[in-house]
């Protein structure tokens, strides 16, 4: 019985010097966004005068109500189209391929590991041909992309899974198939597709290799890009750039906070299937 | 043919924007290019240059230190974690433990980047720490110091991937059947014992995906390099995704940037497949 | 009709010598009487641009400044990029110009130097933005840039601290210097505060140094990418050689690889460090925000009454050669040479001299401030002719794949004075190679 009590301690005194550990850089920053603008405050400590002004400060010079639009604009660009089409190729190569097509499911699944480096040079060619450099379109086409391997790999896992005779009901002709994709199979499938939803929402909105290469104006960017220019432009003012940076993270900590449960599942699961 | 139908969308989409670049980067890689004026064929010039000039392979072996940080950190402290938690996550506690632990995995890279470059700033809070524990010695720019400069951003990925790593194997944990460990006890087995023979064996799943994650973060990390040293001091925190942006865009070496490009590529599929095959084995 | 037709030229020829006669040919660049909006890049941290584009917009209602801003370090790996893109800006802050030039990225000013009357400036402001076509060499060939102002580096002191050491006058040799930052250490102060995170700012002391072991001309050459150039001299081993032994020395704070310049700025302004090598564009701020407390003198010459030379550059801008209204940046870049509230700003933010025509009166300066001294500094550099381009300049990508990690190393213990000049040299020839 001791022993039980005593490892209950250990155990939650653990967790808690790691949830210190996890937040003691956002405190850090936000006693910094504190201290007097264009000073190097010193370390963790609450300033003798608070400077609240500092957050609407960098609400006004990063301009957080168009970023909020611009990021928002691109996630509605990307995520959308994105969790359609890859659940429609997962079902149907979870549904209406045969073994043949394995090679088809593979060269999706090739993608999967890939680093964006590896394709973020002729990206840059590829966009400038297309006449988008410097337009969301150069972030929200290659996103799109970019995603499927993810995107069709975690649908047709789900697909796998419901069983077959559902399936087996209507078969044969396109318009049927298509009918019962909506009807049956996508109301199915929406944890999946939520799950999905939440996942792409928040690699989009923490893009940053692509915002850098490919678009220059920070209004034009994803949260992730526009904070880098933000500190491109501001890193030289420590206390607005921590205001900055905490303003800039903000909605997506409140949502986040608002629906943790989906979040949390969401990362989880990504991660064992991705 | 109506398989086709539904999957076409996805497959243009990805031969588009990945298949295709990812061609076009291996026909740069044997280009001597600038981006600009006209290219000439150059062999395997470039990949000799990346597997043999000494500054490209030390930002290589950057790459594959940062492995050590953004993977062993997170699972083994995880692993540590989890086997003492077990069973301790139910509740409000739970809850909150989860959101705060999740929240490096929700902010951007970027995020993460500037809020630990103003912890290992000089005046920062990490140094604060050490001199008021009277450690005043070994107060430093962490980001500038040569020795240290590599660690300290492996500090942030472990940072960024602790909470991640640790969520999934407490959740790996409850998932083994608790009469083992009942059994273990009753035949009066150490814990170290029933760490080595129940626990760790049936994390192998878990484990496999946390080091899966974090070696492909290491190896590809770009943001906070880009963000809390840009490379420096000297040339001990760059790494090869940092490399092939400079390369490509400022030293206007399309053709080097490509190669090194493909070889970041390989190599990410090389220290994959043996921890996919470890994982499927004993499955 | 062909009546007529003489008649418009007869009108024709008489507009233009009138033109002729009031300064400027018929069509000058100008910007018109439409809206235009100036899509600009200018480097953060830096008031100045800023400042006189908004005065110009003053003046000039028509013409907007849609103004994004990056870090030099940033800047100097994005601007091929951003300049060979669709919307490239108008006016650009080009560090180095040579691979630019080579690219065909930046607008050929010599017709703009003809249309605006830029021979009346003087001759030796504008060698540095001269390039040969391909790209090299630099110091002749046709104009690509044009200085915003004309700022050198040298030693600003902290007033407070050079009293308590007994300080009392700039001084006149190197080994005058060296006494100082000893007597300064021996009293625990720090001798300099220096910044070398990000970009190398070692490279300043360097170059300070290397123009008072030799003559700047060599410096210039490898710099301007003549052939056979080299930046391996035995002259300028001796300067990395005495940069080396300041380090060792303890004169350079010890976590100098972990201060950015801006931190260095803060650092130096509140007291820490008696000396800092760096440019006079630092002047007005000092002046502004910290005023009476800091001086600025010359890097002294090796001996007493020697040649003075040291890092003196325009703060350089571009056109981009597909610019929309390359034009009336033209004459933006005129107009802050010229103007006379522009020149007073440029004076007051910028405190460095402003150029433009010899005869235009220089601004007047507050008496005894930091300004006053640097003006001066600048005077002397001039009547020494030892102004030098900046080492980092000589390339686009010398300052972050040679100079800056080779210094960082340095500072660390890493590299010593003549592996640090042998590694640049044989970057800059990879990169001459390409």
């Amino acid at each position: 019985m001791k022993t039980a009590l005593s490892n209950t301690l250990v155990a939650r005194g653990l967790i808690i010097l790691l949830m210190i550990v996890t937040l003691l850089p956002f405190i850090a920053m936000f006693s910094a966004a504190l201290a007097p603008q264009g000073t190097y405050p010193n370390g963790l400590q609450w300033p003798a005068d608070p400077q609240w002004g500092n957050f609407v400060r960098a609400f006004e010079v990063s301009k957080m109500d168009q970023l909020l639009l611009s990021s928002t604009l691109i996630v509605l660009g990307v995520v959308p189209i994105s969790v359609l089409i890859a659940t429609m190729a997962g079902y149907g190569l979870a549904k209406l391929t045969t073994n043949k097509y394995k090679w088809l499911y593979l060269a999706f699944v090739f993608g999967l590991t890939l680093p964006f480096e590896a394709v973020i040079t002729p990206l840059y060619y590829e966009v400038r041909a297309l006449g988008l450099l410097n337009t969301r379109f150069a972030i929200i086409l290659p996103l799109i992309g970019l995603y499927m391997p993810f995107g069709v790999y975690w649908m047709r896992a789900h697909f796998l899974n419901v069983p077959h005779d559902l399936t087996e009901a209507a078969q044969l002709d396109g318009a049927t198939r298509w009918k019962e994709f909506w009807l049956v199979q996508v109301p199915l499938a929406r944890p999946a597709i939520m799950s999905l939803t939440i996942l792409l929402f928040l690699w989009t909105w923490n893009q940053f290799l692509l915002p850098v290469v490919l678009v220059q104006d920070p209004m034009q960017r994803t949260m992730a890009g526009a904070l880098g220019a933000f500190q491109g432009q501001w890193g030289t003012d420590i206390p607005l750039l921590c205001a900055g940076a905490l303003l800039i993270l903000a909605p997506t900590i409140v949502l986040f906070l608002m629906f943790q449960r989906q979040f949390v599942a969401a990362l989880m699961q990504g991660a064992v299937k991705g | 043919m109506t398989a086709w139908l539904f999957i076409a969308p996805a497959a243009i989409a990805y031969a588009a924007f990945v298949l295709v670049p990812l061609a076009m980067s291996f026909y740069y890689s044997f280009l001597r290019w600038d981006g600009i004026g006209e290219a000439r064929f150059h062999g395997l010039t470039n990949y000799l240059t990346v597997l043999t000039d000494p500054k490209l392979l030390q930002i290589i072996g950057n790459a594959f230190q940062l492995v050590g940080y953004f993977t062993i950190i997170p699972v083994l402290l995880g692993l540590a974690v989890a086997s003492v938690i077990r069973g301790h996550m139910a509740g409000p506690f739970g809850t909150a433990t989860r959101t705060i632990l999740f929240l490096p995995q929700v902010i951007p890279l970027v995020a993460a980047g500037i809020a630990w470059s103003w912890m290992f700033a000089s005046t920062g809070v990490v140094n604060q720490g050490l001199r008021a524990i009277g450690m005043s010695d070994w107060a430093r720019g962490w980001l500038g110091d040569f020795v240290w400069a590599l660690p300290a951003v492996g500090i942030i990925g472990a940072w960024v991937l602790l909470g991640l790593c640790t969520m999934l194997l407490v959740t790996g944990i409850t998932k083994i059947d608790p009469s083992l460990y009942e059994a273990a006890r009753l035949d009066g087995a150490r814990p170290w014992h029933e760490f080595r023979y129940i626990t760790l064996p049936g994390l192998r799943q878990e484990i496999a995906v946390c080091v899966t994650l974090t070696v492909i973060s290491a190896l590809a990390s770009f943001d906070i390099v880009y963000i809390s040293t840009l490379g420096g001091p000297g040339i001990t925190t760059t790494v090869p995704g940092l490399e092939i942006y400079r390369l490509a865009f400022a030293h206007r070496q399309v053709g080097l940037a490509s190669a090194l490009a493909i070889v970041l590529m390989v190599l990410v599929l090389i220290s994959i497949a043996p921890i996919q095959w470890f994982a499927r084995e004993k499955k | 009709m062909r009546n007529q037709s003489r008649h418009a030229l007869r009108i024709a020829a008489l507009t233009l010598s009138v033109a002729a006669t009031a300064g400027t040919a018929l069509a000058a660049p100008s910007c018109g009487t439409d809206p235009v909006v100036l899509n600009s890049y200018f480097e953060t941290g830096f008031p100045l641009p800023t400042r006189l584009a908004e005065e110009f917009t003053r003046q000039f209602p028509n013409v907007t400044f849609d103004i994004k801003e990056d870090q030099f370090a940033n800047m100097m790996e994005n601007s091929p990029r951003i300049l060979s893109e669709p919307n490239a800006p108008d006016l650009i802050r080009v560090p180095s110009i040579t691979d630019l030039v080579a690219n065909n990225l930046l607008r050929n000013l010599d017709a703009d130097f003809d249309a605006l009357g830029w021979d009346q400036f003087p001759a030796g402001q504008l060698v540095q933005l001269r390039v040969e076509e391909g790209g090299r060499p630099r110091g002749t060939g046709s104009l690509y840039g044009m200085g915003i102002n004309y700022s050198m580096t040298g030693v600003f002191y902290n007033k407070e601290l050079a009293a308590q050491i007994g300080m009392t006058e700039a001084p006149k040799s190197v080994a005058e210097l060296d006494a100082l930052m000893a007597k300064a250490k021996e009293a625990g102060i720090l001798p300099v505060m220096q910044w070398n995170k990000g970009t190398g700012g070692f490279a300043f002391p360097l170059q300070n140094l290397m123009g008072a072991y030799g003559a700047p001309e060599p410096i210039n050459d490898w710099i301007f990418q003549k052939d056979g150039a080299t930046i391996n001299t035995a002259d300028n081993l001796k300067a990395a050689e005495h940069l080396e032994g300041w380090i060792k020395a303890g004169y350079f704070p010890s976590d100098a690889n972990a201060i950015e310049y801006f931190q260095m700025m803060s650092r130096f302004m509140g007291g820490e460090g008696l000396f800092m090598f760096n440019g006079d564009w630092e002047s007005g701020n000092l002046d502004t925000n910290a005023k009476d407390k800091f001086g600025f003198f010359i890097m002294p010459s090796l001996e007493e009454g020697g040649r003075h030379a040291s890092m003196s550059s325009p703060l350089t801008f571009g056109i981009s050669a597909n610019a929309a209204n390359p034009e009336c940046a033209a004459f933006f870049l005129d107009w802050v040479a010229r103007n006379e509230e522009a020149r007073k700003i440029n004076v007051e933010v910028g405190g460095s001299n402003p150029g433009g025509p010899t005869d235009l009166p220089m601004p007047a300066v507050e008496p005894g401030s930091v300004t006053e001294q640097s003006l001066a500094a600048g005077a002397t550099l001039a009547q020494d002719n030892g102004a030098m381009d900046f080492i980092a300049n000589a390339t686009g990508a010398i300052f972050a794949a040679g100079w800056t990690p080779e210094l960082q190393k340095m500072v660390g213990g890493q590299q010593n004075a003549g592996g640090l000049l042998e590694a640049v040299q044989r970057e800059y020839e990879t990169q001459l190679s390409r």
